[in-house]
């Protein structure tokens, strides 16, 4: 008999510090557990709690898992105290993943906000392993400040790729940054997209989603290109606890990718 | 199958129930405090031989709780014990009725249905008995037929009693209760057609009484109200009844509709535990996120959220509005909301189109 609450063990191989309140944790799991780019799992700090996250990895790799963990919380601030060799454990993958299906010959804009770009990063890694299935991927990316940029490094690689355009800013700079300044629908200007083939992909706090979708509805992109990742409070991740209704959905099983046509006529979508 | 009526004799029954106590855990209606102006019933686990008390209306316990409970393990990891799903016992349920059934409804969706199955769920389903009974009286809250639903079972049990005389016409509804009724045979005999045309009068009696009830009432339609509750969002009525909300969940934790529930963790020695907890929606934190961000912040929120989800969600996702009128939740508010005065509330203010 299937038992659908009990989570998988999963080693912590590796921590990376993404910034103060960034890490990125590398997990193997026991069985093999593949997901598809933007389906999340519930992942367990054993006997104290458990929460949802989008893991961060490439999907084509199987053996290990990356989840991009941002100290909020009571379970993520003690994940964040945790070292190497400690079992987590992992319930999932749930709910629908990107389509990238859909988005076979497109423009893809991604727009990300702060720990946003966690899932973005998995979508960037399934894009780039059949990027000649798509047109052309632009990121914008914004976070508060220079130091709270995740994935430096690899930004910068992604940036000279093929077909690739990357544009980031931040909130408020330092003396050392040389770049953007202003929130991320300050770059979402003269983009090189072509709107009659482009959809977009938004996530990042609630706030930022709601401001970058607006202004993506003033480009001319209409609502049925915009896909959006709700963050709610998933508990169960099946359809069954009832925490994350979104009117007629639950964004654990029926997202947690919406577009904005699914999601237009609700109310509060962005509280 | 639906046609097959037996009669058995009050007697009879007692002798029945006793002898179904060797082989089920059986649970029946009781009374706890026999002098109270509208009597109570709870369900008990009688292990003497007292007789069966036949309830003229559903009991307090929602039908829920004997497939999900306010709080228990649900499964163990990583170091594994025994499998859960092995403790489950037969058990039968006497005392069930229309409303309980078809509130039933919701969570059979939500546990048995959609991505996954709730094998716990399922496994303490497959082994229950629903051995049912006609309303043969309402309480001041009821107004299942408000619903369209019945205050006699026609679905959904596996026997059914319904008073005559002094035994009760037996309905059978389901194989299991066929062969429930065939393993007990001594204590049955088949009704005489006079017998179930006496059943009929009676349960017609019963809802024209209830009807009377009703009437004057006013009450909202099965087919209006997810049309109120959608225009309505705005409407200054979920902040008026809100204001005498003390958010303690009783609403949703006597529902037989409502199912939420929250995953937590705990260790037990070397063990770790996901637990399953009924949850509420008036809670201040359900809906809370990670950083304290909360899509339902107040009170008029969550209560809204409520009539949302049981008149909005359940029309659009079951088709069916979330609601069986069994009227617990009026009984159990410390601030006397009234699902039915809601309602009415906003249908003095909404214009319905059809």
């Amino acid at each position: 008999m299937k038992d659908i609450y009990r989570p998988v063990e999963a080693t912590i191989e590796d921590i990376i510090v993404e910034s103060t309140t960034i890490k990125t944790f590398i997990l193997r799991p026991k069985e093999v557990l593949e997901f598809k780019t933007g389906q999340f799992i519930e992942l367990t700090l054993p006997g104290v709690g458990e929460a949802p996250f989008t893991p961060s990895s490439d999907p084509n790799i199987k053996d290990k898992i990356d989840v991009t963990i941002m100290n909020v919380g009571r379970v993520t601030s003690l994940l964040h105290g945790l070292s190497k060799n400690i079992s987590l454990g992992i319930r999932g993958p749930y709910g629908k993943g990107y389509p990238l299906d859909e988005f076979a010959g497109k423009d893809i804009l991604i727009v990300g906000g702060g720990v946003g770009l966690a899932p973005l990063r998995s979508l960037l890694f399934s894009l780039f392993a059949t990027i000649d299935k798509f047109n052309k991927v632009v990121l914008r990316y914004g976070a508060r400040t220079p130091s709270d940029i995740i994935y430096k490094n690899a930004i910068s690689e992604w940036a000279k790729k093929k077909k690739v355009d990357i544009v980031t800013t931040v909130d408020v700079g330092d003396p050392t940054w040389k770049g953007n300044v202003g929130l991320v629908t300050t770059i979402l200007k003269d983009l090189p997209v072509d709107l009659n083939k482009a959809v977009a992909v938004v996530c990042g706090p609630p706030i930022m989603m709601k401001f970058a979708t607006l202004k993506l509805l003033d480009l001319g992109f209409k609502p049925r290109d915009i896909y959006l990742s709700m963050e709610k409070n998933m508990s169960c991740g099946l359809g069954k606890c009832g925490h994350c209704r979104i009117g007629r959905y639950y964004a654990c099983k029926d997202g947690p990718v919406f577009t904005h046509e699914q999601l237009k006529d609700m109310h509060d979508i962005w509280d | 199958m639906n046609n097959t009526y037996y009669y058995i004799e009050s007697a009879q029954l007692n002798n029945f129930f006793i002898q179904l106590k060797k082989d089920y855990k059986v649970f029946s209606p009781v009374v706890k405090d026999p002098k109270a102006k509208e009597l109570d019933y709870y369900y008990q686990n009688l292990a003497d031989t007292s007789p069966l008390v036949f309830n003229a209306y559903r009991a307090v316990e929602p039908l829920k709780s004997f497939f999900t409970y306010p709080y228990e393990k649900v499964t163990d990891y990583f170091a594994l014990a025994k499998n859960i799903t092995d403790v489950v016992e037969k058990t039968i349920v006497f005392g069930v009725k229309s409303c309980d059934i078809f509130g039933h409804k919701i969570q059979d969706f939500v546990f048995l249905e959609g991505v996954e199955v709730d094998s716990l769920y399922r496994l303490r389903r497959e082994n229950t008995l629903f051995i049912s009974g006609d309303c043969t009286d309402f309480k001041e809250v009821c107004h299942c037929l408000a619903w369209d639903v019945l205050p006699h079972p026609t679905e959904g049990f596996d026997l059914n009693l319904s008073p005559l005389n002094e035994g009760y016409i037996v309905e059978v509804g389901s194989k299991k209760g066929e062969e429930l009724l065939q393993q007990h045979k001594e204590y049955f005999i088949a009704a005489k057609e006079t017998q179930v045309a006496g059943r009929k009068a009676k349960r017609n009696n019963l809802i024209e009484r209830l009807k009377k009830h009703l009437l004057p009432q006013n009450l909202v339609s099965k087919d209006t109200v997810q049309q109120l509750v959608r225009q309505g969002y705005d409407l200054d009525t979920w902040q008026n009844f809100m204001l005498t909300c003390v958010e303690c969940g009783g609403c949703n934790l006597i529902c037989d509709t409502c199912h939420c529930f929250l995953l937590a963790d705990k260790k037990e020695t070397h063990l770790n535990e996901k637990v399953r907890l009924w949850d509420a929606c008036l809670y201040a934190n359900y809906a809370r996120v990670a950083g304290g961000a909360n899509p339902l912040k107040t009170r008029k929120q969550r209560l809204r959220n409520r009539f949302m989800k049981k008149f909005d969600f359940f029309v659009d996702n079951l088709g069916i509005p979330a609601c069986c009128g069994c009227g617990r939740c009026i009984e159990v508010c410390p601030g006397k909301i009234d699902i039915r005065e809601v309602l009415k509330d906003l249908a003095k203010k909404v214009k319905v189109t059809k």
